[in-house]
């Protein structure tokens, strides 16, 4: 889909068009899947993230303003959804980073599990840098609009990427060493 | 680690692939909502009071004449408060079913969704009936103690969404009930009595007690409350074990009889065109729908003639109803090629004058699983909801499924009793696989049952076209069918959904059933076919209907046919009365289109070298022994013969007409629409003709292009009460911006 098809069908879908709401939310369903899943780092719970997403985002297409990306917007959207969901699971209190059995790179390659380390490490990371990692390193948004996105200033992200870089080699150099 | 290395495996970082089921099922999910929302928005906009008309749907209207005027007068001013109040109708009885809702899962429109799901599914459909229904029953039935202020409280009331329970709980909530499917009708039964009696008991409305004081409002659906609960049990019944497994999704199998469009003929070689009418409109919602999702239709998809058939147009109609059409034949310069012209001919069926006949109609569903999608099972129920409206309060429905087997979820009852009928619609849920010859059967069994021969008997049958388990051999179905017919049973198809589709069989059975085959895509086409044209649709006027016109090689060199490609009959069949053809009802208009060269103008085929020697030489030879001189038929360009027999007879009738020169349109509304006195019927119906050759490839429509087609219909839209043509022409602009995509 490109750029101006996909506009054309967010306003449309913004005046009320089923159609073309159909056809924008076929596309977008694997986009938001594939984020939450990095996000959460399980499917099940991205299944469920995913869904609730759609819905809200049925009920607040018409409030898109168009002032930023809309890939900006609905991850905006989505870490929200996310967010309320797992405050609404009393049973899961914070993303379960064991179940991450789900996310994997191919096992094909050699490194998977150091890969798997790595991405059980990310879902680990305190909320906020999560966050900016995904969405910098991962989504490969820029900072500017990662802040956007999070509603923060551009230099918090700089700050959590940073941060959470840190951390990270940290953690992977202890364990190479001691590995 | 250095952070490239980071970098790197973040941005291959593989998820787990897309389940399809989850994705269909949020994707239904979404357009509820999507759908709940803009429905939110139109009630916004139409807050004022909406009348008594809604009260009236809920208690069963009658269906007299004058009742019927007003209500199309009021159609007219509010399309979408007609269909609201329908769906308020529909609404008021899931919301009654509803009630029960903690106690144990309802069944309502979105069926399978709601059961697989119960917390989080029921999140859109839930608030959006409850929200709704609150502000109807309040404004129907004039309950002074709320104003708007109260409204918005009780939106509040409805169920917040809560978290969806873990995986393993679902599946436990879902075998649960299918476990206590036993006991579910007492509990059921038991709370909304206890809640209904504590209301009455009180004088001033708690928050609680408000839901349970509206919902006493709708009395007749609330009758039916008992029925879907004895009847729970049955449901889960008929609706097989894999009601709980997945929704169902399906692309790129809709299935299309190939054809290619008519060439120009020689006179000489082929002086005579024989076909048979054809008042289907399937193939014109389907291109639509194709369309209004940014695609080209396939070639195959699109029958000229239907497209062309799809609107109404003003015919003369016969000066006594001896005959129940007449001829109109308007001659024009074609916008195609220069030099050649169009001959429209034009019937249109009498409109019904005095009572509308009783019907006895057989509703055959698919619920199979492939009918579980938002456009497919919902649909159908509101659509059939909608066609009842259109019923005489005497005249019998009954209601039989398919799916794994095939069931009679309703035994023939009178349409007086609406909300069971209505009640019976609602436990339907999609799940199975399809066997649609056991369908079938139990249908006619039905509608033998009831049978009425000073009625009109009629399966109605409302599928995706998919009839994959049983008799599934074509020519075996349609021989049952058309026995059937001649017995007096007819059978109309519904089409519905998209992925699957089988228009291929669902024309041929619709054909052999003399019946019509529509594709209703969305609830306004449901409307348009079974409400505005329930008579055209229900009631036939005349059957095998054919035509056969025949061209004088002295005026007209070549022709060609636009569309009717599917419906091409054999020169001798024309008079055999054993060969079936197509039926029109009252109202319906007929359209075909010939594109002619007169004698003289430059031809598209080269003329016979030899044939037209031999041709000339009989004339000579003619004139040489002066046996006889051919009879002069000065101004005829042709001569147009059409067939058909009344509903209850079997020997055909005749109706012919010489064609000359000099024919024009029946009359012209004003001048604005009449270029050369041409009416504007006659320009729309070629702007049709224009736009669906141009989608099939524009192999004959020379340089004419989708702007001249908008620039055409847009002169000759006219009246266009219901925006039919208005749409047409966003059609063709979605047609444009469609094929400008295509590489």
């Amino acid at each position: 889909m490109d750029k101006q098809q996909q506009n054309a069908l967010i306003t449309a879908a913004k005046a009320g068009d089923a159609h073309a709401f159909e056809r924008l939310i076929n596309h977008y369903y694997d986009v938001i899947f594939k984020f939450a899943c990095k996000w959460c780092g399980n499917a099940n719970d991205a299944e469920d993230i995913t869904q609730d997403s759609c819905i809200k985002l049925a009920r607040f297409i018409g409030k898109y303003d168009g002032k930023s990306a809309f890939t900006s917007w609905l991850y905006r959207l989505v870490i929200n959804c996310g967010k309320d969901w797992y405050k609404s699971q009393s049973r899961h209190p914070a993303p379960n980073p064991e179940a991450l059995e789900s996310v994997k790179t191919e096992s094909r390659s050699e490194d998977s599990v150091y890969t798997n380390q790595v991405l059980n490490a990310v879902a680990k990371l305190p909320e906020g840098e999560k966050d900016a990692v995904i969405l910098v390193l991962s989504e490969g948004l820029s900072h500017k609009e990662a802040a956007k996105v999070l509603g923060c200033k551009e230099s918090t992200i700089s700050w959590r990427v940073h941060e959470a870089r840190k951390k990270l080699s940290a953690q992977f150099k202890e364990e190479q060493y001691y590995g | 680690m250095d952070d490239q290395k980071l970098d790197k495996i973040l941005k291959n970082m593989d998820t787990p692939a897309i389940d399809a089921n989850a994705k269909k099922r949020a994707l239904n999910l979404a357009m509820a909502e999507f759908d709940s929302v803009q429905k939110e928005k139109n009630a916004e906009k139409e807050k004022k009071f909406q009348g008594f008309q809604i009260l009236s749907r809920l208690m069963g209207i009658s269906n007299t004449e004058t009742n019927k005027r007003k209500r199309n007068a009021m159609e007219q001013k509010s399309h979408k408060k007609f269909i609201y109040g329908g769906m308020a109708t529909a609404a008021a009885v899931i919301i009654v079913a509803g009630i029960g809702l903690q106690l144990a899962p309802n069944f309502d429109t979105a069926g399978r969704a709601v059961l697989t799901q119960p917390s989080a599914q029921i999140k859109p459909d839930q608030r959006n009936t409850t929200g709704g229904i609150h502000k109807h029953t309040l404004e129907t039935s004039a309950q002074q103690d709320f104003d708007s202020e109260n409204l918005e409280e009780l939106d509040s009331l409805a169920p917040q969404p809560s978290s969806s329970p873990d995986r393993k709980e679902r599946a436990k909530v879902n075998a649960d009930l299918l476990g206590d499917s036993k006991n579910m009708p007492e509990k059921k039964q038991a709370k909304p009595e206890r809640e209904l009696g504590r209301t009455a008991s009180k004088a001033m409305p708690s928050k609680d007690d408000a839901v349970a004081r509206t919902l006493i409002a709708p009395m007749a659906p609330a009758r039916s409350i008992t029925t879907i609960m004895h009847e729970a049990e049955e449901t889960i019944a008929l609706a097989p074990a894999d009601i709980m497994t997945n929704q169902y999704q399906d692309v790129g199998r809709d299935k299309f009889s190939d054809f290619t469009e008519n060439p120009f003929k020689l006179v000489t070689a082929e002086p005579i065109s024989t076909f048979s009418a054809d008042v289907d409109t399937a193939s014109y919602s389907f291109v639509r729908r194709q369309l209004n999702n940014g695609v080209l239709p396939q070639k195959d998809a699109v029958r000229i003639e239907e497209l062309i058939n799809y609107f109404d147009y003003d015919y003369a109609l016969p000066d006594d109803k001896t005959e129940p059409f007449k001829p109109n034949v308007t001659i024009t310069e074609s916008p195609w090629n220069a030099g050649k012209q169009l001959m429209h001919i034009g019937i249109k069926g009498y409109e019904f004058a005095g009572e509308q006949p009783n019907s006895n109609i057989v509703f055959l569903l698919d619920v199979s699983g492939s009918m579980n999608s938002h456009d497919k099972l919902p649909l159908v129920k509101n659509s059939m909801k909608m066609l009842l409206g259109s019923l005489k309060p005497d005249d019998t429905v009954s209601i039989a499924v398919y799916a794994g087997a095939a069931g009679t979820v309703l035994e023939p009852t009178k349409v007086s009793e609406k909300a069971k009928i209505i009640a019976a619609f609602d436990r339907l849920s999609a799940g199975g696989s399809t066997a649609g010859a056991a369908g079938i059967n139990l249908a006619y069994q039905l509608a033998e049952q009831n049978f009425d021969e000073n009625a009109v008997n009629r399966v109605i049958l409302a599928t995706d076209g998919d009839f994959n388990v049983g008799i599934n051999n074509r020519e075996e179905l349609k021989d049952f069918v058309e026995r059937k017919r001649e017995k007096g049973i007819f059978l109309s198809v519904l089409g519905f959904g998209q992925g699957n589709y089988n228009d291929d069989m669902m024309q041929a059975l619709a054909q052999n059933g003399n019946g019509v085959a529509a594709y209703i895509d969305t609830l306004n086409e449901a409307r348009k076919v079974l409400v505005e044209e329930a008579t055209s649709s229900l009631f036939p006027i005349a059957k095998d209907v054919k035509f056969q016109v025949e061209f004088n090689p002295n005026r007209v060199s070549e022709y060609r046919l636009v569309g009717y490609e599917t419906r091409a009959l054999n020169r001798e069949d024309f008079n055999n009365d054993a060969v079936d053809a197509g039926d029109i009802g009252a109202g319906h208009s007929v359209t075909a289109i010939y594109e002619i060269t007169p004698v003289g103008a430059t031809q598209s085929v080269d003329p016979l070298r030899y044939g037209q020697k031999e041709y000339m030489l009989i004339e000579e030879k003619h004139n040489l022994d002066n046996i006889h001189t051919p009879p002069d038929f000065g101004q005829e360009i042709a001569f147009l013969k059409m067939r058909y027999k009344l509903p209850k007879e079997d020997v055909s009738k005749l109706i012919t007409q010489a064609i000359t020169q000099e024919e024009h349109g029946p009359h012209c509304p004003t001048k604005s629409f009449c270029d050369y006195g041409i009416n504007a019927d006659t320009q729309f119906a070629t702007a049709v003709a224009s736009f669906a050759q141009i989608l099939k490839g524009g192999k004959y429509t020379g340089k004419m292009d989708y702007d001249a087609v908008i620039a055409l219909a847009n002169a000759s839209k006219g009246n266009d009460p219901f925006g039919y043509r208005a749409e047409f022409i966003q059609m063709v602009r979605l047609a444009q911006s469609a094929s400008d995509m295509q590489p």
